[in-house]
């Protein structure tokens, strides 16, 4: 304002109580559409970390594939078939299925996602894993995913401690020879990787030679499109060839329907929204009507309503921002306590950060321009 | 210099009423006042004698609704809500309580007044809200807020900022309602000299018969009548005469 006098701010922080009502109601509001938002993006994130490590370019799967615990195998003599193309280098097949894992420390039974993988390429690029993939060669052998969740025992710190660890897997002995990097997902509490022959050692219903999912490197500067275009027609309908943007979006697809998890997160961050909009609402609009006198007063000198509908307005986006950062804070800070408990990959983007600060401001614009009707009740010839 | 050339208010025939129908309340029947520049007028009358709805119509708070009424070169009585807005920067406003922004300190109250005049910059509003704050003696409660200044001083202030950006008019309504006496003496007697110093005209609703001496002339209303046009009439003739 033309004398430097920042009314709006001057009239915001006189009453102390009601600032911080406000601005803790929009503190509030901006921490749970901060949590609602980061936990949908990290149960989906976390639900294809797998999927993203894989080394290759194309992937197969059977038709009637739904998910990572729900998957349907298929022939790998399909898969020889690509091998046979120019445009291949490998064909890397990967065989997956539920098993039961017994903690050794307590003798509890859980549930556990076992890969069988070929061990001389390694087919994801998980920290941990192309070094150690030569190690699973052995009989009877595995390697465990130290970021899984901890119900499956101190694996991890008795590996540290250099004890032999060999749990009863699908009751069979198998002896831990290495750790890799993966993770939890809402679907998956941890993973183990063994041989495609201690695959078959432990799921002896499987038959040899039935895979789940096949993944295809191409030769450098080979066209992925086209490939998967070629690869389709010649392997036909019985099988499903995808980019792995296309494997991910299976997975995520999946979460998203079957799953009320979009559902119920989208509707919480929702209700952050209209907490925030509600209070900033509410303390807008008694503000207002309890400066109607002054505002009256204003007018009667020759103050515009435009003035003052722009000094609530700026009220709104002050108070957008005294609630976004301390807002964004707490957010920050429950992230990384979660982080720690869940293990799931809570994180704040900058480009989430800049969505929700202006989301932020909306609700506290679209308050005040509600409160701001009630100014056209204040008459200022009621000033005398 | 001929003072009776251009009047700063100029109305008759106005007549104004509240309601419609059968609730219909005349409150104004045919008024007409003339005031000249750098004139002090007072009005008085009992209460709901139509003083204020007289005071609220030259302010361009109300609408006319029969009559003319030209104040500061606008006729009121064909005019847009723009217009009025124009005309309101023009008065400057004393109310019966002083209706301060709470917030704000004394300068600021006075200052803030240049927010409707954009050509003055924020150094020269300062300069002018500190020397009319001193003024009227409270140069040393620049940046009181107001909780901490008294009912007189309150209003004092009142009185700056009705004065700081030079109105061409000074409206007010009972400035002296919510002080006692002598405070409200005595913020009469300095709206009335720095009126005086700086030749503007002043009209002023008042029943309090303690400061009617500071008038120049003394209108008094009776149930919407004006009954005295110039009670005051030596101080009258003098200014009629250009002094």
């Amino acid at each position: 304002m033309g004398q430097g006098i920042p009314l709006s701010w001057l009239q915001l922080k006189h009453e102390k109580m009601k600032l911080f009502a406000a601005v803790s109601g929009v503190t509030v509001s901006v921490t749970l559409m901060w949590m609602q938002l980061g936990l949908m993006k990290a149960l989906f994130a976390s639900a294809v970390v797998f999927h993203g490590s894989l080394n290759g370019q194309l992937v197969v799967i059977h038709s009637q594939y739904e998910h990572l615990i729900h998957s349907m195998p298929f022939s790998s003599r399909l898969l020889y078939r690509l091998r046979g193309s120019n445009d291949v280098v490998d064909v890397l097949a990967i065989a997956m299925q539920p098993m039961e894992w017994k903690n050794p420390w307590n003798g509890e039974t859980r549930a556990m996602q076992c890969y069988g993988v070929d061990t001389d390429t390694p087919v994801v690029k998980l920290p941990g894993f192309p070094e150690q993939v030569h190690l699973l060669r052995q009989s009877d052998v595995f390697l465990f995913d130290r970021k899984g969740r901890p119900r499956f025992g101190e694996v991890a710190e008795a590996w540290e401690l250099g004890q032999s660890i060999e749990p009863e897997l699908n009751r069979r002995r198998m002896t831990l020879k290495g750790m890799i990097d993966l993770g939890a997902s809402f679907g998956i509490d941890g993973s183990i990787f063994v041989s495609h022959a201690n695959f078959l050692r432990l799921f002896p219903s499987r038959r040899p030679g039935e895979i789940d999912v096949g993944v295809v490197q191409l030769r450098p500067g080979v066209s992925i499109l086209s490939a998967q275009r070629q690869f389709q027609a010649m392997l036909g309908s019985e099988v499903k060839v995808l980019t792995i943007d296309e494997f991910i979006d299976v997975e995520l697809s999946y979460w998203r329907s079957a799953t009320p998890i979009g559902i119920v997160f989208s509707a919480g961050t929702v209700v952050g929204f209209f907490i925030g909009f509600i209070v900033v609402y509410q303390i807008l609009y008694t503000d207002v009507t309890n400066h109607l006198p002054q505002y009256a007063t204003l007018m009667a000198m020759g103050f515009s309503h435009g003035f003052l509908t722009r000094l609530v307005l700026q009220q709104s986006f002050q108070l957008a921002m005294l609630g976004f950062i301390p807002g964004s804070l707490i957010a920050a800070l429950l992230y990384a306590g979660l982080r720690e408990v869940t293990l799931l990959p809570l994180y704040m983007e900058f480009g989430r950060a800049i969505g929700l600060c202006i989301v932020t401001v909306f609700m506290c614009m679209f308050s005040g321009m509600l409160a701001i009707r009630k100014l056209r009740t204040a008459d200022p010839a009621n000033v005398f | 210099m001929s003072a009776l050339s251009e009047p700063i208010i100029s109305g008759h025939g106005i007549n104004f009423a509240f309601g419609e129908g059968e609730l219909r309340k005349q409150i104004l029947f045919d008024v007409g006042l003339q005031i000249q520049p750098g004139e002090i007028v007072l009005l008085t009358g009992p209460s709901g004698s139509g003083k204020t709805t007289l005071l609220t119509l030259i302010a361009g708070l109300r609408t006319m609704q029969e009559g003319e009424l030209t104040v500061l070169g606008h006729a009121l009585h064909r005019t847009t809500q723009q217009d009025l807005l124009e005309l309101r920067r023009k008065i400057g406003f004393i109310f019966q309580a002083h209706n301060l922004l709470p917030y704000l300190t004394a300068l600021q109250n006075v200052q803030v007044m240049f927010n409707l005049h954009p050509e003055v910059s924020a150094k020269e509003g300062r300069e002018r809200a500190v020397e009319m704050l001193q003024q009227v003696g409270l140069g040393d409660r620049l940046r009181y807020p107001i909780s901490r200044l008294s009912g007189g001083q309150r209003q004092r202030v009142a009185v700056a900022r009705a004065l700081v950006s030079e109105p061409q008019l000074v409206l007010a309504d009972e400035p002296t309602s919510a002080l006692d006496s002598m405070t409200g003496r005595e913020v009469v007697s300095q709206l009335q000299s720095l009126a005086k110093q700086f030749h503007r005209p002043i009209l002023m609703v008042t029943h309090d018969p303690r400061i009617l001496d500071v008038a120049d002339r003394v209108i008094s209303m009776q149930d919407g009548h004006l009954t005295t046009a110039a009670k005051n009439a030596p101080a009258m003739a003098q200014i009629e005469r250009g002094a």
